[in-house]
């Protein structure tokens, strides 16, 4: 019988034990109990309150715990997204982590003129066609809020329709009312084929969120249970960032993150019972000098940690995060710091779906560059948790033996040993230079700002997107154009 | 002017309980109300917003200030004559027809009144009639309008048509901001003014105003 081998240990962050975790949960739940929410969807009122939850004279609702256990119970523990061509590429369960980009920048970095300038529909073809090529970003989301829709009452379907176009990744995307989200089933399911390969093979995921601090308008609910109802997974992260929908500190603003969520899971599991819902407040801070919610703080990482720590505490269901943006006005030193401080921590940490992926100016402006330099820092970071295998290969004794052994002494780099292992047993970076001086001179002394706008100009002349049938294309701009 | 550093200082702090206090004994002194204003309190609030602006004061301290002169004015308002406090201006303020989001609007307003404007607050969600209603009924000087939504923005010039319409543009600044509002759409729809943040907003409606 061959022996066990020794199984590689990859390593993993945890910031909360199971103690903290527990008092985190039990004050959402106060929360709930106690202060209540707004719930501004008579629907949704009325399941709450069918199902045990007391509205005060204050008209707050008041929600009792055990409606969240049950919610919890029935919510599904993984998520399998798909890609748009029916692969399962992102099983959302045990910790996998999958990054993606973010949604809705005001502005973006012209990849041409490399000026700040306000974003139109064409970025969103462009990222989407990035992205597309990307091996190490797994989702896309449309990163601009294009100023040049037609009608801006179809802005998030002009812009999903967009990203059909220009990739076949999983998408996460947004809407603004059941109305929109309607059109935008449609669209999905003219990819898939039908409703039933849609339900079959989901490919997108929306992304919902409350106010906060716990309030439930009329139109995000309705999306959500909209959701519910089709089984189109669904995020719900309210913004309770500390010192501004939530208390400034870090467990206050987790635990009324948590409590908005958690009446989210509620609602939803109640409109759909067993429907995907992908958990997790958004809970960065409040810049206390210039009042932005930084993208770039290392206290998101830290929240995220510990709602992931929650997950494998409590809750079981997959967790929403964010990474690789941040709050510099330029890919700068301080953009790569803190887009990498947050890559490796979430994936340290095991989030399961990241996005703001290519985010600078505090989620303002995107950028190209931002994009492939993060492709770059996610594999980096995945081979770092991939830890180190030891087995009598990787140990190498006989390696060791043999080049030792030789007279005079050899090194490794000539060893078949080197040969037949490098490609593994190294992180082989594309975009991070470690040429020797003279050769980086030679080719034109561009930092990593400058190679990654090189490399982003030639994703975009040279990737070619896997086309949809033009019949397919055909219904979807009648989709579009449809009131 | 050192018969009121003390005070001065308790507004820097925000030290609630000792500025109260420093008003009173103000008072009781014999001081001029308006002195105790002046040369105490917005002498105070000044040196908050020079302190701000140079980067070495956070918001929660330029705000905590902000409401320990409130707690002070409290004192000071019965002993004023009608009509004798003059604020810098009164600036309407709300977030647009369909625009629930209020945590950047509120900010504003606060960031307003600890600047000395009257502020008055008309929530989220302000349809453009709402708006002229309350020009007419307040007569401010400035309409500030926020939106976070770009789904959201096309109340900003619906409400400024609905105040030309009703005769009022001319009366009143209309200033604008929200995550997805520029300059350049600021200018398109005609307004008097943006502003990317708080203290931004604070600058331009004293620059609409004529007040340094």
């Amino acid at each position: 019988m061959k022996p066990m081998g020794i199984p590689t240990f990859q390593p993993r962050l945890k910031v909360l034990d199971r103690k903290q975790a527990l008092a985190i949960h039990n004050a959402a739940l106060e929360i709930l109990e106690k202060t209540g929410f707004k719930m501004e969807h008579p629907g949704a009122l009325e399941m709450l309150t069918g199902a045990g939850c007391r509205v005060l004279s204050d008209g707050r609702v008041r929600l009792p715990g055990y409606l969240v256990e049950d919610a919890l119970k029935s919510a599904p523990r993984q998520i399998a997204l798909h890609d748009q061509k029916g692969n399962k590429t992102m099983p959302l369960v045990d910790g996998n982590p999958f990054y993606g980009t973010g949604s809705d920048a005001t502005f973006t970095i012209d990849v041409e003129t490399g000026q700040r300038r306000r974003a139109v529909l064409k970025d969103v073809a462009d990222f989407a066609t990035v992205i597309d090529a990307l091996d190490n970003i797994s989702f896309n989301m449309s990163m601009a809020n294009p100023e040049d829709v037609p009608e801006i009452k179809d802005i998030y379907v002009q812009v999903f329709a967009e990203m059909v176009k220009n990739t076949n990744k999983p998408l996460v995307f947004i809407a603004d009312s059941g109305r929109d989200l309607a059109r935008i089933y449609d669209i999905a399911c003219l990819v898939c084929g039908g409703e039933e390969g849609f339900q079959q093979r989901p490919f997108m995921l929306n992304y919902s969120e409350a106010i906060s601090p716990l309030r439930f308008p009329e139109n995000v609910m309705e999306r959500l249970i909209f959701c519910a109802e089709k089984k189109i997974p669904i995020c719900f992260p309210s913004g309770a960032n500390a010192g501004g929908g939530s208390p400034i500190t870090l467990a206050g603003a987790m635990a009324l993150g948590i409590a908005e969520n958690l009446v989210g899971l509620v609602v939803h599991q109640m409109a759909g019972k067993g429907s995907p819902f992908l958990f997790g407040p958004n809970v960065s801070t409040l810049d206390m000098k210039h009042s932005i919610v930084s993208y770039g703080c290392p206290e998101w990482s830290l929240t995220q940690a510990a709602l992931a720590d929650m997950r494998d505490e409590l809750y079981g269901l997959p967790v929403w995060a964010y990474a690789g943006a941040s709050d510099a006005k330029v890919m700068d030193a301080q953009a790569g710091a803190e887009a990498m401080f947050s890559i490796v921590t979430a994936m340290l940490s095991r989030c399961d779906l990241v996005h703001d992926v290519a985010f600078l100016e505090y989620g303002f402006t995107s950028s190209l560059e931002m994009a492939v330099m993060a492709d770059e820092y996610i594999a980096m970071s995945r081979f770092f948790v991939d830890g180190i295998p030891v087995s009598d290969e990787t140990l190498a004794l006989d390696a060791i033996h043999r080049v030792a052994g030789q007279e005079p002494s050899s090194i490794f780099l000539m060893d078949d040993h080197t040969y037949e292992h490098f490609m593994q047993a190294q992180f082989l970076p594309r975009l991070i230079d470690r040429s020797r001086h003279d050769a980086w001179a030679e080719a034109g002394s561009l930092d990593m700002y400058r190679r990654c706008n090189v490399e982003a100009r030639r994703l975009l002349a040279e990737h070619e997107v896997e086309q949809k049938p033009e019949t397919v294309l055909k219904e979807i701009d009648k989709v579009i154009k449809r009131n | 002017m050192s018969d009121f550093k003390a005070l001065s200082d308790a507004v820097i702090k925000g030290d609630i309980n000792a500025a109260v206090a420093q008003t009173q004994q103000a008072l009781e002194a014999g001081h001029n109300p308006h002195d105790v204003i002046d040369k105490g309190l917005v002498a105070g609030m000044d040196e908050v917003g020079n302190r701000f602006s140079k980067g070495q004061f956070f918001v929660p301290q330029m705000l905590r200030a902000a409401k320990t002169m409130q707690e002070c004015m409290k004192l000071l308002h019965p002993l004023l004559k009608e009509g004798d406090v003059v604020s810098k201006g009164k600036i309407l303020i709300g977030t647009v027809k369909g625009d629930l989001h209020d945590i950047g609007k509120n900010l504003v307003a606060m960031m307003l009144e600890g600047a000395g404007f009257e502020i008055v607050d008309l929530g989220v969600d302000v349809p453009p009639e709402k708006f002229v209603e309350k020009v007419q009924e307040n007569r401010p000087d400035i309409v500030a309008m926020s939106a976070l939504l770009s789904t959201t923005m096309p109340a900003m010039p619906q409400t400024i048509t609905a105040i030309e319409k009703a005769g009022l543009r001319d009366k009143v600044k209309v200033m604008i901001g929200g995550a997805p509002v520029t300059e350049k759409y600021a200018q398109e729809i005609k307004s008097d003014g943006y502003a990317s943040d708080a203290g931004g907003a604070v600058n331009k409606a004293k620059g609409l105003l004529g007040i340094p």
